[in-house]
């Protein structure tokens, strides 16, 4: 039951990267690392969110490095 | 000699002209540890994720430019100095990186070029891609 919510969360369980053939992730491209943190400005892992292990590695870097130029949240104050 | 990516904020309350002077300076100061401008791009006032220094918002460039590898530490002391800077992120760029970005420029410069000269089809174009989303429907 909750992986189907999960699933239904993120539909496809094939790396959106190696679906749009990208090589490299700028860590100031905010519009496709928005979609994959958290509302507490968390990570998603790749478990969830079905990224290849080749790009969610890319993918924390540029997310780390986007949060030291304020460009992300390091988290989300309630 | 490598090439580096250095992404800075400037105050929030800077007018173009101080703006472009405050890019001057830190020419200058790439200049003087022997670097050189490869490509400016101002992303122009933005929000902040979180306060720095006390600001909710701030004017984000992006620049690419070279440096001598031994004074890159030089370099990011005298940003932290240079007042307009509030933050700043040098991230080194390996030789296939800044060959792709600046490829990317080129092309950019190219496609605007195309649109400006084909700015009477532009309208065509539009339409047609109205007409296949309603397709899709």
């Amino acid at each position: 039951m909750s992986t189907f919510k999960k699933r239904s969360f993120f539909s496809q369980k094939i790396c959106r990267f190696c679906a749009e053939k990208t090589e490299f992730i700028e860590f100031h491209d905010i519009k496709t690392l928005k979609p994959l943190i958290s509302e507490r400005g968390k990570i998603i892992p790749s478990r969830i969110s079905g990224n290849c292990a080749k790009h969610q590695r890319q993918l924390t870097k540029a997310i780390k490095k986007a949060r030291n130029i304020a460009l992300l949240p390091f988290a989300v104050e309630y | 000699m490598r090439s580096y990516q250095s992404v800075i904020i400037l105050k929030p309350d800077l007018d173009e002209t101080q703006v472009d002077q405050a890019i001057t300076g830190i020419e200058d100061i790439i200049k003087n540890q022997g670097g050189t401008f490869l490509k400016v791009e101002k992303w122009g006032k933005k929000r902040l994720a979180y306060k720095v220094r006390k600001n909710r918002f701030g004017y984000y460039l992006n620049l690419y430019h070279t440096c001598e590898n031994t004074h890159v530490a030089a370099m990011e002391e005298k940003f932290r100095l240079f007042d307009p800077i509030i933050k700043y992120l040098v991230v080194r760029l390996e030789e296939r990186e800044i060959e792709r970005v600046l490829a990317v420029k080129a092309a950019e410069a190219e496609a605007e070029e195309e649109s400006s000269d084909e700015a009477t089809k532009g309208g065509e174009t539009t339409k047609a891609g109205e007409e296949s989303k309603s397709d899709d429907e």
